[in-house]
């Protein structure tokens, strides 16, 4: 039994446990803040958006009320449409106005006034921050949704936001790239190699230095946007709908396979319009979010011969098709990829000059060919899995002259 | 509006962070676990934006026709008069400058930087980038930011170390069999921080052969250049370019 001098203590232990929790800062509820039309885009700019190097923007790209895209030649790739000062663009600017303003309107509890120190190195929960003036981020940042999967990230932030090399926005615990806010006075600048998340918006402008790159998107009301060797990519959000490539005449629509039909049609990896998944310098390689493709993705073909995928064969059948391509095309310094891609694929036997490189028995039907001087010819012999006949497709080619550089004479000068 | 993307000297000093950017880019860049800083799981640029120069340029301290000139870089490379090519370290645009790129350039002082008008030059990239730890003598070669070569070389002697720092391939240049150092060069933007000049030459450091020349590979013997194997010069010649990173660390 507990003395009174104890209760006493046990009451004010309570009571000072009590105040020190009431003490800790917690976030204001962040209103949710709806991009509308902004969905599709994954840079949006208002006068210009120029690039340098091989960007990859997985997204749409837009600029409005102004007119300049330069840059986006290859290398550079968008995996989404253009839009030039069109209408699409014009309401997307307009609803960027919008969510801009109702993110700048979001109540901001006086503990959560970040002003005057660094982002970097701290956890920060759910809720809207402030920065009067400008903000740095300096090193990671961490968000964290303690398994709330709509918990909103808003950081209101009065002048610049600039992020120092290398710096990076960490989402966990459920926390979605769709849910965090930036909203910026006056221009952003992510350093070199920064990796960012969330939605950028800035009232000027928009620079990423070389090899910066976002998950979320890049949204600015009246500058300009510049971009020097990143990767771009657009979150697929809970509430937005994927866009389904149509698929062709005949072909069944989002990967449902009739009856008597494997699903074996392969696709080039991470090179679908509108699907993440490409690098700058390394087509097909995966981005940090890679959402499900519907269709066409050599991922998403079912396994032939799995329990799911097993289907009975009409061998009498003739409905086999088969097309061999190389990727990258014009970049082959370092040798390409050769993929065939078609309909009841059973197999493909890949020869380089005549000699058997190797085979495929499973999409994706595709081999790695060195760039080696002088013309050469890649074979490809496919087999069908119904009464096709087999037929051996031929890809010839010529590397380039970079392929192997001959460098000119030269004197000796150097220190040895 | 005026916009900087890389470590240079801040040209209208409305950029804060500056210095602490400039002492980070050799990490950044490298990114390689060897490298005692946070920034060493930095991952490797895939590629690296380079500047052709179809004309000499002037260099300056900032990206407008009123900055301090730096340097005239000339159109052409000395041994080979091949283009000069230039890594791109980052790009701005003046409403009334027009648009500017910030390059490292050749010579000395080592690993100096400047702006140069983006007039007559054209833009390409290079997935390659190259990476020497004078630690362990090793030279690293990278495509598309992964690892495709592993290097033993020889480097400079205590009397006459390899300069430190970030530069980049200036040419590239095959050399005749009675030359030393052959059968292939790369000839780096690093200078020797000891010769100011070397067999009439301004004591640039090269990548280069070990014909006619001695010293064991994974030595520390040279006079400041990096000398390979007759397999990895010729690996490595036909394959890098000019402006291709060239990172030297401890």
């Amino acid at each position: 039994m507990s003395s009174p001098i104890h209760l006493k203590r046990g009451l004010a232990g309570f009571i000072l446990a009590l105040a020190l929790a009431l003490a800790v800062p917690v976030a204001a509820q962040a209103a949710p803040v709806n991009l509308a039309t902004v969905s599709p885009f994954v840079a949006l700019a208002g006068t210009t958006v120029t690039n340098t190097g091989p960007s990859v923007l997985n997204g749409d790209l837009g600029v409005a009320p102004g007119t300049a895209i330069t840059g986006f030649g290859l290398p550079a790739v968008v995996n989404g449409a253009t839009h030039e000062n069109d209408a699409v663009a014009g309401q997307a600017q307009s609803d960027l106005t919008n969510a801009y303003n109702v993110a700048a309107g979001q109540p901001v509890a006086p503990a959560d006034d970040l002003s005057g120190t660094n982002l970097g190195n701290r956890t920060l929960t759910a809720g809207a921050y402030r920065y009067t003036s400008g903000a740095l981020l300096t090193g990671p940042l961490t968000l964290d949704a303690q398994g709330d999967p709509n918990a909103q990230f808003v950081f209101l932030i009065g002048a610049e936001l600039t992020t120092e090399s290398a710096s990076s926005v960490v989402l966990i615990n459920g926390a979605s790239p769709c849910n965090v806010y930036w909203q910026v006075g006056s221009s952003a600048t992510l350093g070199t190699t920064t990796a960012f998340e969330g939605n950028l918006m800035a009232l000027t402008s928009i620079s990423l230095d070389n090899g910066a790159s976002v998950i979320g998107r890049v949204l600015a009301r009246n500058g300009q946007i510049s971009l020097i060797n990143n990767v771009l990519t657009r979150p697929l959000c809970p509430t937005e709908t994927t866009t389904t490539p149509t698929p062709p005449a005949g072909e069944p629509p989002n990967g449902t396979v009739p009856p008597g039909t494997p699903g074996t049609t392969p696709g080039t990896p991470g090179t679908a319009p509108g699907t993440p998944g490409t690098a700058p310098g390394a087509p097909g390689t995966t981005a940090p979010v890679r959402p499900t493709v519907a269709n066409g993705g050599a991922g998403a073909a079912p396994k032939r011969g799995g329990p799911a995928g097993r289907t009975r064969v009409k061998k009498a059948t003739h409905n086999g098709s088969a097309t061999i391509r190389s990727a990258p095309r014009k970049a082959c310094t370092d040798g390409f990829r050769a993929t065939v891609l078609g309909h009841m694929i059973k197999a493909v036997v890949f020869s380089l000059d005549g000699k058997t490189m190797g085979s495929r028995t499973n999409s994706p039907f595709a081999m790695s060919v060195r760039a080696t001087p002088g013309a050469h010819e890649v074979s490809a012999r496919v087999t069908y899995t119904d009464a096709t006949k087999a037929k051996t497709m031929t890809l010839p080619y010529r590397a380039c002259a970079a392929a192997v550089l001959q460098p000119p004479q030269g004197p000796s000068q150097f220190t040895g | 509006m005026t916009h900087r993307t890389d470590d240079g000297p801040n040209p209208a000093g409305t950029r804060r962070w500056g210095s602490v950017l400039a002492s980070a880019l050799i990490v950044a860049a490298i990114g390689c676990a060897a490298v005692a800083a946070p920034a060493a799981a930095t991952r490797i640029p895939a590629s690296q934006p380079r500047a052709v120069l179809l004309h000499a340029h002037v260099a300056r301290t900032g990206p407008n026709v009123h900055a301090d000139a730096i340097e005239s870089v000339a159109a052409r490379r000395p041994l080979t008069r091949a283009r000069t090519v230039l890594p791109v370290l980052g790009s701005a645009s003046n409403r009334g400058s027009g648009s500017w790129l910030y390059v490292r350039l050749p010579g000395r002082p080592n690993g100096h930087k400047g702006w140069i008008s983006t007039g007559r030059t054209r833009l390409s990239s290079t997935p390659w980038r190259i990476l020497v730890k004078l630690s362990t003598r090793r030279v690293t070669v990278y495509r598309g930011g992964h690892v495709r070569r592993h290097f033993r070389a020889v480097v400079g002697k205590p009397s006459t170390p390899t300069p430190r720092g970030a530069f980049f391939i200036e040419e590239a240049l095959s050399l005749s069999s009675y030359e030393a150092g052959g059968p292939f060069a790369l000839a780096t933007s690093a200078r020797s921080n000891v010769l100011q000049e070397f067999d009439g030459g301004p004591g640039q450091i090269g990548i280069h052969g070990r014909n006619n020349l001695t010293g064991a590979l994974g030595t520390a013997a040279s006079h400041g250049c990096i000398r390979l194997g007759t397999h990895a010069i010729t690996w490595l010649a036909r394959r890098v370019g000019a402006g291709v990173p060239l990172t030297i660390i401890r």
